[in-house]
């Protein structure tokens, strides 16, 4: 890894303040990532593990009004640059018996200093695709209209006839077939595969340095799923793309990935190169493991025909347990830690040199 | 095959043409969209046939057609030898209970408004009218049993539930009127991988124990490889091929079930044709009006340089056994 990452995370928090029951959802809870130029991270969990809100809160997103975000996260283009700087200034937290008991956020100031922090870098220097694309294009403006208005925004193609040639380029590098065609179509009019390359064109149209993919494939067909990883895996040999992929599907994060984060209840419970973690998955945290065995495939299948499951449900983020937050469904707890797991929260600590894991097995 | 619980012999489901977009894409002037176009497969006591393909291509509408959830246009669909397409609803009432199905949508699919304990006994009432207080409550606590459920969830309403939980509660539904056959319509496709597992686990232990016989539509292929005995695989409204799950996941003869299963993404789809790397953008659904409706798509008919009976609307491919107890509807096998 080089010396400094693009981007790094530090002890991100995104908690949503729910008022009906009078707690905090804690749905990132002290993530530390980093990003190096040129790779690709995929962050893997099941729904609600806080992979979405972790990218969406580093890039502004997160603009419910009950929303907290704590933490550092530095984009290191030219020059460092703190992406939630300020924003601690905006929120008063109203504490009783040291929990926080309302949420008092200045919305403007808070959206203002958003913008200052990201000005220039969301959409220009790192860019977003979202997992439905249909809902994430404008309706009312046509696939080119809108491929353009990227170009123009940020790049120096600011003369709408050259900002038209190269919206068209972009269409054609993600293999929309008679792009010129295409380039008068809404949205509506293009199937999902299609309308997910439309979205890949309008994010590369900015030429970003990092490009974040939240679930890129999920609800598109098999065969068109093949597609949209094959134009992901293009954009990193093509274009060197930094490229973030969030996803709860294995198989894609496997195929794409350099190195993969393991998320559960709002922490990564484990990340490291992408082979090591997925083929030696029993050196690592049960979770991932336990994950990785519960798929579908034929050889997780054991005698009688049955799949590993992971028993229990996927964390309440409202009542965090003490300790780990795996303890319940782990399935390699044992005495000897067992008090430990119940009572003290793991550290992500480096196991082997690159990996890291969140679990007492390996902190003797 | 030992005497089949469920024969579909030809089924066809044509849906009127909507005006406007829907009719320009599907360049159908004849004003009907073949949703299902003579689908026959027959399913066995105790077995899972498993029904793959992608979205639009008729799965659902075949299971739904299946338990007479809408009429069809054409073909026959036997239940136990007797055909079920023509009766009427009283007729056809006492054999619903035996013909049950799984909905994909749970939300819509569980009343919201009704606790589970409503849902379920209502279940059981129209099963068996005779039980008193005492027996409904011991056969509530049955079923919450089967599917691994606690009882505290009882007073809970759907919402209040996981999506696993909620699952639970759908399969236990169906149980209530002890059915013989189920139509599980993507029973796990909202599901996250480690609850996916316990409801895999729940179906297949239930099948053991009451010898149920499940035809499971999914478009998750690797899931239906494993939960299935046979697979049928459905294009654009066809089955183009039937075989035993392993034959057709590791030794598929049409080349759409080929490109399927290579389309995985851990897999390459350039490694399974060499020579034929799939045409970039041609994967939009094209409706050709005759011959194989794959060929559009179709790796071999590019690398054969296009024959014309693939395309000739007299000649289109049917099914036909290649070897025992594998059929293919290609004009080209692999």
């Amino acid at each position: 890894m080089s010396p400094t990452p693009l981007l790094r995370i530090e002890d991100l928090r995104t908690y949503f303040y729910s008022r009906a029951k009078q707690a905090f959802i804690r749905s990132v809870d002290g993530v530390d990532l980093e990003i190096a130029r040129g790779e690709t991270l995929g962050i893997v969990g099941e729904s609600g593990s806080g992979k979405s809100v972790t990218m969406h809160s580093t890039l502004g997103l997160i603009t419910a009004t009950p929303g907290v975000i704590s933490g550092r996260v530095v984009f290191h283009d030219e020059a460092p640059r703190d992406l939630l700087a300020g924003l601690d200034a905006c929120t008063r937290l109203e504490r009783r018996d040291g929990r926080i008991m309302s949420v008092e956020k200045d919305n403007r100031a808070w959206q203002k200093q958003v913008e200052r922090n990201l000005a220039g870098v969301r959409g220009g220097k790192i860019a977003m695709i979202f997992q439905n694309p249909k809902a994430a294009m404008n309706p009312y403006e046509t696939i080119g209209a809108q491929i353009s208005e990227a170009v123009r925004l940020h790049t120096a193609f600011k003369d709408p006839a050259a900002a038209r040639e190269r919206a068209l380029h972009w269409l054609e590098a993600v293999r929309i077939d008679s792009p010129r065609l295409r380039y008068d179509n809404y949205p509506y009019g293009l199937s999902g595969g299609m309308c997910q390359r439309a979205m890949v064109a309008m994010a590369l149209a900015a030429e970003p340095r990092m490009l974040i993919a939240d679930e890129p494939t999920t609800g598109l067909d098999a065969t068109i799923q093949a597609r949209i990883v094959e134009l992901l895996e293009e954009l990193k040999t093509r274009f060197g793309m930094t490229l973030v992929l969030i996803s709860h599907d294995i198989g894609v994060i496997a195929r794409l990935s350099d190195r993969i984060a393991v998320m559960y209840g709002g922490q990564v419970l484990e990340s490291g190169p992408a082979a090591m973690l997925l083929e030696q998955s029993e050196q690592g945290h049960p979770y991932t493991h336990a994950l990785l065995a519960s798929m579908p495939r034929a050889k997780n299948v054991k005698d009688g025909g049955r799949l590993p499951a992971i028993e229990g449900e996927v964390l309440d983020t409202i009542n965090v347990p003490r300790g780990c937050r795996f303890r319940e469904r782990c399935q390699r707890i044992h005495d000897g830690i067992r008090a430990r797991c119940a009572e003290q929260e793991p550290e992500l600590v480096e196991v082997t040199p690159g990996r890291r894991v969140r679990c007492w097995l390996y902190q003797a | 095959m030992a005497s089949p619980i469920l024969e579909v012999k030809g089924l066809s489901k044509h849906f009127a043409q909507r005006r406007g977009l829907l009719g320009l894409l599907s360049g159908n002037a004849g004003g009907t969209i073949p949703a299902v176009d003579g689908v026959s497969f027959a399913l066995a006591e105790h077995e899972t046939l498993g029904l793959v393909g992608e979205s639009g291509c008729g799965k659902t509408t075949t299971g739904k057609a299946i338990l007479k959830l809408m009429p069809v246009t054409a073909g026959e669909i036997r239940y136990r030898g007797q055909d079920i397409t023509s009766l009427s609803p009283g007729e056809f009432r006492p054999l619903r209970r035996e013909i049950q199905m799984i909905f994909q949508d749970l939300d819509a699919a569980l009343n919201p408004k009704m606790r589970i304990e409503s849902i379920l006994r209502e279940a059981i009432g129209l099963c068996e009218p005779e039980l008193d207080a005492d027996g409904l409550r011991r056969r509530t606590y049955e079923l919450l049993e089967l599917v691994n459920l606690k009882k505290n969830k009882l007073a809970n309403f759907p919402s209040e539930l996981s999506g696993g939980e909620k699952r639970r509660i759908g399969i236990a539904r169906v149980l209530a009127v002890r059915p013989k056959l189920i139509v599980a319509d993507e029973p796990t496709s909202a599901l996250d991988v480690s609850i996916q597992a316990q409801v895999i686990n729940l179906l297949r232990d239930l099948q053991g124990q009451f010898g149920l016989s499940y035809l499971f539509i999914s478009h998750d292929l690797p899931l239906v490889e494993l939960v299935s005995h046979r697979v049928a695989v459905m294009y654009l409204g066809q089955i183009v091929e039937l075989g035993s799950a392993p034959r057709i996941a590791h030794a598929p003869h049409h080349p759409y079930t080929s490109v399927l299963w290579s389309s995985l993404a851990e897999k390459r789809s350039r490694e399974a044709f060499p020579g034929a790397a799939p045409a970039w953008g041609v994967f939009d659904f094209e409706r050709p009006s005759g011959g194989c409706r794959f060929a559009p798509r179709c790796p071999v008919y590019a690398a054969r340089g296009k024959p014309a009976e693939c395309t000739d609307p007299h000649n289109t491919p049917r099914l036909r056994e290649i070897e025992p107890g594998h059929a293919v509807a290609c004009h080209f096998p692999l």
